[in-house]
């Protein structure tokens, strides 16, 4: 591979062994994908229910999609706040590939900000006034969807820099870039579908608006079937026009590679039985208890495969670099520390808040 | 450098400054809200006062609507921004700092899901618990100040980290502590200049207590600030002191900026005693809108001391602002930049050509072509020598060569050099010959910049430098062959010519 256009690796070294960053880059990114999942999914899906909703507040489809939003609101900001680990991390190692691609797309790049803006605040306004907001925040969020996966694709590839040097929209031509991006999208429906599902099965178990909560959720196990049958078949049609190399990378690759592959593949078909054994959900509570788990753990395990294709296609670039390591283990250990604190913290708190509910004079 | 470069016709720096400067306002603001709101709130339940809690519940919407999403959005945005302008400076930055950053992020998480929580649980649960929330929120924006300040502070004076490079030695560095006192006194500058507006909703008859609180608050934040601020210029080497303060600063700009700061202080001080705690009554919104002129342009005036005096580096005596590190520059004065990027090397191999990608590379981080630090006006131009020569009305000239010579010229004045200069009808006879006399002077002050990269080796290594021994202190060395001068030049003179405005355009 020509790797005139690369830069050069980053003087200072990499604070510590590169298996710890690709562990907490990994690890990051999939908390970060469920609350974009629950962001990116629970926007377009709300979008389309609020339309069949037709403005009837008691239509179960307009409850599904005022639910969704009511997530967002706490989506959105988490969705944020964990993306920005996984940014951290991927500057650490892949700082020559991954500004590169977000030099190329320039302006795109920037205006993902803008987008986020854009989609947030729309989101709130929605809550608000209603009328296009709603709109507005689905398609700023699929945007900056697109502009993610152009951004991985141009990154990956510096072989083709050169090419997007002279145009950055040509990464829409790249066979990978829509089955990529559907992917990604359709597992945001499902998820949050299937939170919604979830949640609508527990009210109604315990009473609260049966026959409302029952309707809204069967309509949203019906957005996970559908959406999943939807993934597998793009599943495999973006397995089939990956990079030869990089698809024989996974192929030959062993437990580690095809260990995961074949256990997200198997997941997929079995989110696809469970999906389709329940006509009425809220009969089957722990049916739709395990799908949300299991499905969870499918995107934990689709993360893994996809950060290894990521290596895999960066491998004949990556390879003609040697990275010198300057580890700061002290520091490491007490970010660990701060991060097992932190999060107990929050559970805490959170634990707090909800065994103090109080009303009238007694409440804050 | 070695990066592909992203051309923004504004200047990478202004658009830097715009989402900086939004962020550590609101970031600030975020932090002193949720200190201020947590302890009005606290006193509510204290005094049974239903305004002041009011106040407080007010105020946290705000805090949610900018902090929780403006705040982080542009927090963001900041290394969006550098890595678009500047991937090799942040790349360095991220690679010392890394877990000091991972630390941050953990105070963060706790800072939104304690800042969501806390808006959403108003009238839901106990006063303890909501308490112990705000609480919460108000440490977790702390912390990541005390996190992030230790690497703002580092950029500017690294102090032992540029012997040891041990994070600590940075982290902890001469000015941190100076730093942090002043940046919690502006937490509360900036809160309280946000806050005035919901107090002002309160009921006629506590409107006046509520805007003295306030005004308390400002009063706290102001000696704190100034305090810090005191402490900070004392704890500043003197070689960077020297920059904008004494009689002769080096700066002049960095001196009336930092006039401009204590002065925008004052009038903060002066607002708050004559408005909100002398006469209450008279606060209107004009009043909040002078506070948040003081404040502001407090804030802004020492962030921008701060970037200026930093100049031109991004890490004080160890990387430029333009990516380049002190220790390259031999290297790369021997090979070549186009050697050193594949960027600059792809392409045209004609002079003038890879002169327009060495500009890319080595100069667009803080020049544009005609906006922010235009390199167009900068350079001498056939029009220039057309106007010192004309001298028409009589004087102009004069201001003319003051104005966009004497950078360079100095020590000659303007009558010596309207006596070596060609006449106006020399010049409009024969342009060509000025732009080769203006080649000559590009291709001069590019050597004069490749030069000042050998200054850089007398400098003691592992000790702060000072720049003052410097001619352009202000701006990194160039380095490259002399090839490269050559083709820098070149492109740099073709600005001149009319038809060179497609050159002028960047790479992306």
């Amino acid at each position: 591979m020509n790797t005139d256009l690369i830069p050069a690796l980053d003087a200072a070294g990499l604070p510590g062994p590169p298996w710890l960053f690709h562990f907490l880059l990994v690890f990051t990114f999939f908390l970060h994908l469920v609350f974009m999942n629950l962001t990116l999914g629970g926007t377009l899906m709300a979008f389309v229910a609020n339309l069949r909703g037709g403005g009837r507040p008691a239509d179960p489809n307009a409850v599904l999609a005022k639910r969704l939003m009511g997530v967002n609101t706490y989506a959105i900001s988490l969705a944020i706040t964990t993306g920005v680990a996984p940014l951290l991390f991927v500057q650490v190692l892949y700082q020559q590939f991954f500004y590169s691609g977000t030099i190329l797309l320039g302006w795109i790049w920037f205006n993902m900000l803008v987008l986020l803006m854009i989609g947030y605040y729309a989101a709130y306004l929605h809550k608000k006034f209603r009328g296009p907001w709603l709109g507005v925040s689905a398609v700023t969020f699929f945007g900056i969807a697109m502009t993610h996966v152009a951004v991985h694709l141009i990154h990956v590839q510096p072989g083709k820099w050169a090419q997007f040097n002279t145009s950055a929209w040509t990464v829409l031509g790249d066979p990978t870039y829509w089955p990529r991006l559907l992917h990604f999208v359709l597992a945001a429906i499902t998820f949050a579908a299937l939170v919604a599902a979830w949640w609508a099965v527990r009210r109604a178990r315990a009473g609260a608006d049966v026959e409302l909560n029952t309707a809204i959720a069967r309509t949203a196990w019906r957005w996970s079937l559908w959406s999943t049958v939807l993934i597998m078949v793009d599943g495999f049609i973006l397995l089939g026009v990956l990079p030869k190399p990089v698809l024989l990378g996974v192929m030959r690759g062993g437990l580690a590679t095809l260990g995961p592959l074949t256990i997200s593949i198997l997941f997929g078909v079995g989110l696809l039985m469970m999906l389709a054994r329940a006509r009425n959900p809220v009969e089957s509570p722990g049916l739709v208890s395990g799908t949300l788990a299991a499905l969870t753990l499918t995107i934990a395990v689709m993360t893994v495969t996809r950060h290894q294709v990521r290596v895999l296609y960066l491998e004949p670039a990556t390879s003609q670099f040697q990275a010198t390591i300057v580890p700061q283990w002290g520091n490491f250990i007490l970010f660990a520390l701060l991060l097992v604190a932190g999060l107990a913290t929050v559970f805490w708190m959170v634990r707090r808040v909800l065994t103090s509910p109080a009303e009238g004079d007694e409440a804050a | 450098m070695d990066y592909p470069i992203w051309n923004v016709a504004m200047g990478g720096g202004v658009l830097m400054a715009w989402v900086a400067i939004t962020h550590v306002i609101v970031s600030h603001f975020a932090i002193g809200g949720g200190l201020i709101i947590v302890v009005t709130e606290a006193l509510a339940v204290k005094r049974s006062d239903p305004e002041l809690r009011e106040l407080a519940r007010r105020s946290s919407l705000v805090l949610i609507l900018v902090s929780t999403v403006f705040g982080a959005i542009s927090g963001v945005g900041i290394w969006v921004v550098a890595g678009l302008i500047a991937p090799g400076a942040i790349s360095a930055l991220i690679h010392t700092y890394v877990w000091g950053w991972a630390i941050e992020w953990v105070f963060f998480v706790l800072e939104i899901v304690a800042a969501l929580v806390y808006y959403t649980t108003w009238d839901k649960i106990s006063k303890g618990a909501h308490l112990l929330v705000g609480w919460l929120y108000f440490i977790g924006a702390y912390f990541s100040l005390v996190v992030i300040n230790g690497i703002i502070t580092f950029m500017l004076t690294p102090g032992g980290w540029l012997e040891s490079h041990a994070f600590w030695d940075g982290f902890f560095n001469p000015t941190y502590w100076p730093s942090l006192v002043l940046r919690t006194g502006i937490v509360v500058l900036m809160a309280v200049a946000f806050m005035l507006w919901p107090a002002f909703k309160a009921g006629a008859d506590r409107r006046s207590d509520l805007v003295r609180y306030l005004g308390w608050w400002m009063i706290g934040g102001v000696i704190v600030s100034y305090a810090g601020y005191r402490w900070w210029e004392a704890m500043l080497p003197d070689t960077v002191t020297a920059l904008f303060l004494g009689e002769t600063p080096t700066l002049a700009g960095l001196a009336a900026t930092r006039s401009f700061t204590l002065w925008s202080l004052t009038l903060a001080l002066v607002v708050t005693v004559l408005a909100l705690l002398l006469a209450p009554r008279l606060a209107r919104g004009v009043t909040a809108i002078l506070l948040m002129v003081g404040a502001f342009g407090f804030f802004g005036g020492y962030e921008r001391l701060r970037e200026g005096v930093r100049k031109p580096f991004l890490i004080h005596s160890h990387l430029f602002s333009n990516g380049l590190l002190v220790s390259q520059i031999d290297e790369i004065n021997g090979r070549g930049i186009a050697a050193h990027s594949g960027w600059v090397a792809a392409g045209d191999p004609a002079p003038e050509a890879l002169g327009r990608r060495i500009f890319s590379a080595q100069c667009s981080s803080c020049h544009t072509m005609d906006g922010y630090q235009s390199i167009s006006k900068a350079l001498p131009t056939v029009a220039d020598m057309e106007l010192v020569a004309a001298d028409t009305p009589a004087g102009t000239g004069a201001v003319h060569y003051l104005e966009q010579c004497s950078r360079c010229h100095g020590e000659i004045d303007y009558e010596e050099m309207a006596e070596m200069m060609p006449t106006l009808e020399e010049i409009r006879d024969d342009p060509d010959f000025i732009r080769e006399l203006n080649l000559g002077m590009i291709t001069m002050t590019v050597m004069e910049l490749r030069d000042m990269g050998s200054d850089y080796a007398d400098f003691e290594p592992g000790k702060q430098f000072d720049m003052r021994q410097l001619d352009r202190s202000y701006m990194p060395p160039f380095v490259g062959t002399e090839e490269e001068v050559e083709a820098l030049a070149l492109y740099l003179a073709s600005l001149d010519h009319p038809e060179a405005t497609g050159a002028a355009g960047g790479d992306r």
